[in-house]
């Protein structure tokens, strides 16, 4: 027997019965104008879905591409071009149908065989996709062995079943699978058209998408301008005739734009947010996002000794006042980060971290006695270095820590690097402490907690911990994972291989007559065919 | 004089190769490379990617194969970086908007610092020279990277006239502040130079001479002083055009122009070595060319040069 899975997402449709785009609520008076003008700090790397690699190319794909979910306002999936999909007993085998009337822009159906060649051209040592172990952490079969050229792509387990049924076979049971389907390196693609113009098909005129929008006008780094797709199959229901992005590498250049009526959001630079909430208070707004900011710790044997004594780590996380960090110098209501996992991440319950609970004098108080017992104390200072990328923010915060740590006799070295050097050194464990930050690839604890395994190629302060390791491997089968993660975030308080600094928030400005933007979805993940502009 | 011209163009391919080959090892020799980021690849990823784009050659052969692509094709490669895109794509892009945005500013910058700088010398030690020069040291001294935030807190905030950045070939309001914004230094050590120059020139023999025949001030100036008075700013503007014409990136930040200059930095940051070897021989062709062209309008203005 097969069980059938209807999502929960089918709720919504019983709101808007003929479709999910933009749901417009009764009574709204809609503008003449419908175009949205977003910003873009830097120019998108690429418009291939098994390509791109950055947050801000997937604003664009999602509105150019449609995977087999969306997300809804809530970050809770939306059906895309699948209906829904069956599951099989031993919960490995998904059973995808897809929508008949789902078509390109160029008229043609989208098809199964779509999904099959783009989740195989992602997976195909040819492509070389910095997204390949994408593939890998959906479990998808074989996808690893594919990568690393072991075995032939068409092992890899997705299959065309007809023309609208898609069935894709996973290792092991993932309860979160189709909360993967939303990212845009497994979007549909068509081969004809790749094979065609090769590196030039994501040109405007040669780009063939199944979005909401066509790409109409593509200047690297000055703009990009997109059309409503008609032959999206909800187009009907999709309101925003038209989007331009524009690049502008400059935080304050952006929004004296915004300001001057150029933009429809813009971000809010470090700083600004209690003036402009004030000034402003229908446009500034800040929401969670799923990032998390923290310093990493060196335990590998090239890292310094002192820090492998679990008291001077501990002494180090306590000392650093998050809430100065938070408040005075971030000051766009960021949230102050004792654990790893966003706190707005969905389904997590946070552990009960005790020093989370403290004063900011106890928690100094504790540091201190914890440092005097390992031996370190103003008379007898540790000495550190503490590595950070180029960024005025990131210098702040590493200055503020390092007046955090200097009463208890801790000389904290500032050492100031180019991103790429940065990334090297802390991929080669050349640190003692590295500033970072991590963003979810999806909507669930795992994206975060997968980190500090030993088998995960991102740890890089080389952090290994048995029990840890099997509470990680435990959590991919159980049925609710969600006890496991809440355990695994207790083992990285008590060992602190991090020093959590704060979770982010999205702080934006956003013209006042937009609507459809997500305010709930921490992934801050939206879609252009959901916004409308409201009339004055 | 055409022979010296060959000479010089036959110096400028071994330069060139020099030119790459030195660009070539310092870009390697940086840590990181364009598929560092930060979530580290696995293993067989970067793989791929390197063998991909050639990077698993040893470097001799990456550069022969280079500058093979270079000279048969006229091909600078693909970007590693942006992957829809070459090296060609980026600069055909690029290129024509820092070359209008620069010439226009290369034009206004000689024609107001010339000018400046000959009133002042004329005028010297009056209102006026004390005008000029505290003008071109007020324009000196306020970098353009001040200078454009303030630009457009007044031309679009305030006063809604012009657009705050962005980029049209048919729109002149969208060429206003980033030619104001590169024009403005230039134009000041242009007026710096030639109010110099032409003091030195106005105490010359020649012109005593000139004086001495009746002759009126402005033909004097005009007529005898300005052409060897220009020497020096002309050996100025030989690099300085090239710099205008391949963009600023300030400018291209300030104004998301999508030019060029902001486009070398960032393939310098981002490691994506074909695009900052292909812009890398863009400048060094143009410096070399240019030079060559600022020679010979040597020859041309002062009579006592022969080549």
């Amino acid at each position: 027997m097969k069980l059938s899975v209807a999502i929960s997402a089918l709720a919504l449709l019983a709101a808007a019965p003929a479709g999910i785009a933009a749901t417009v609520p009764e009574g709204t008076k809609l503008a003449a104008n419908q175009s949205y003008t977003f910003w873009l700090l830097d120019a998108i790397k690429s418009m291939d879905p098994q390509i791109n690699t950055d947050v801000e190319g997937s604003d664009i794909l999602r509105n150019l591409f449609e995977g087999l979910y969306n997300e809804g306002p809530k970050g809770e999936l939306v059906p895309g071009v699948a209906t829904g999909f069956d599951l099989s007993d031993d919960k490995t085998v998904y059973t995808f149908h897809l929508r008949p009337e789902a078509k390109w822009s160029d008229g043609k159906p989208v098809t199964a065989q779509d999904f099959v060649y783009a989740w195989r051209r992602l997976a195909d040592p040819k492509t070389a996709s910095e997204y390949a172990w994408y593939m890998e952490l959906m479990q998808v079969k074989n996808a690893a062995a594919i990568t690393a050229g072991e075995k032939p792509v068409e092992e890899l387990g997705v299959k065309a079943v007809d023309d609208h049924t898609l069935e894709v076979t996973i290792e092991t049971p993932l309860p979160y699978f189709p909360q993967m389907l939303v990212h845009g390196s497994t979007f549909p693609v068509r081969e004809d058209v790749i094979a065609k113009y090769g590196q030039d098909w994501t040109k405007p005129g040669n780009l063939v998408g199944n979005g909401a929008y066509v790409l109409s006008q593509h200047l690297l780094g000055e703009r990009i301008e997109m059309d409503k797709a008609p032959t999206y199959w909800d187009a009907e229901h999709t309101v925003m005739t038209h989007l331009t992005a524009l690049t502008i590498n400059d935080k304050n250049a952006a929004l004296t734009r915004y300001l001057a009526g150029e933009l429809d959001r813009v971000e809010i630079p470090a700083g600004q947010y209690p003036r402009l909430a004030k000034e402003y208070p229908d446009q500034a707004k800040s929401t969670p996002y799923s990032c998390s900011y923290t310093y990493l710790v060196n335990l590998s044997d090239k890292g310094p000794e002192a820090l492998k004594d679990v008291r001077v780590r501990k002494a180090l996380s306590y000392a650093i006042n998050r809430d100065v960090i938070v408040d005075n110098v971030l000051q766009g209501g960021q949230k102050p980060a004792y654990n790893w996992t966003h706190w707005a991440t969905a389904g997590f319950k946070m552990p009960d971290i005790d020093y989370a609970h403290w004063t900011q004098k106890e928690r100094t108080e504790k540091a201190k006695e914890l440092l005097a017992e390992a031996g370190y104390g103003p008379d007898h200072p540790l000495k550190l270095t503490l590595n950070y990328n180029t960024s005025d923010d990131h210098k702040k915060i590493a200055i503020a820590v390092q007046q955090f740590w200097k009463p208890l006799g801790v000389a904290l070295t500032l050492n100031n690097m180019e991103w790429k050097v940065h990334t090297d050194k802390m991929q080669n464990q050349d640190f003692d402490l590295a500033r970072y930050a991590w963003c979810g690839d999806y909507n669930e604890a795992s994206t975060y907690l997968d980190f500090f395994t030993s088998y995960s190629g991102h740890n890089n302060g080389k952090f290994l911990n048995a029990d840890y390791d099997r509470i990680m491997k435990e959590s991919k089968t159980a049925t609710d994972p969600q006890p496991l993660y809440t355990e695994a975030e207790q083992i990285l308080a008590d060992q602190m291989p991090l020093l959590p600094i704060y979770h982010y928030a999205k702080v934006d400005m956003v013209k006042a007559d937009i609507k459809g933007l997500p305010t709930e979805n921490v992934m801050q993940t939206w879609y252009g065919k959901d916004l409308f502009r409201v009339a004055p | 004089m055409i022979v010296y011209i060959l000479k010089r163009l036959a110096i400028a391919i071994p330069t060139l190769l020099l030119l790459i080959v030195l660009s070539f090892l310092l870009m390697h020799a940086a840590p990181g490379g364009p598929f560092t980021q930060e979530r580290g690849l696995p293993p067989e990823v970067l793989a791929n990617l390197n063998a991909k784009y050639g990077l698993d050659q040893p470097l001799w052969r990456q550069i022969v194969s280079y500058v093979w692509g270079i000279v048969s094709a006229f091909d600078f490669g693909p970007s590693f970086v942006y992957k829809d895109r070459s090296v060609n794509d980026i600069i055909a892009q690029g290129f024509p908007v820092t070359l209008t945005y620069g010439f226009l500013s290369f034009i206004v910058a000689v024609v107001v610092g010339v000018t400046l700088g000959t009133i002042a010398a004329v005028r010297h030690n009056t209102v006026i020279d004390y005008f000029a020069v505290g003008l071109s040291i007020g324009a000196q001294v306020l970098p353009n990277f001040v200078m454009a935030p303030i630009l457009v807190l007044v031309f679009t905030l305030a006063l809604h006239w012009l657009p705050g950045g962005g980029w049209r070939f048919n729109d002149p309001h969208f060429w206003v502040m980033p030619v104001i914004a590169l024009s403005t230094s230039y134009m000041a050590s242009i007026a710096r130079i030639m109010r110099s120059s032409m003091l030195e020139v106005l105490t010359s023999n020649h012109i005593r001479t000139a004086r001495a025949k009746g002759l009126s001030g402005l033909r004097i100036v005009l007529r005898h002083a300005l052409k060897p008075a220009l020497l020096p700013v002309i050996s100025y503007l030989g690099p300085a055009f090239v710099a205008m014409i391949t963009g600023s990136v300030i400018v291209d930040i300030y104004f998301s122009t999508g030019g060029i200059g902001k486009a070398f930095v960032d393939s310098a940051l981002n490691r994506d070595y074909a695009v900052m070897m292909g812009i890398t021989i863009l400048v060094g062709a143009l410096t070399i060319l240019f030079n060559l062209v600022v020679d010979i309008i040597y020859g041309w203005i002062d009579p006592k040069i022969r080549y």
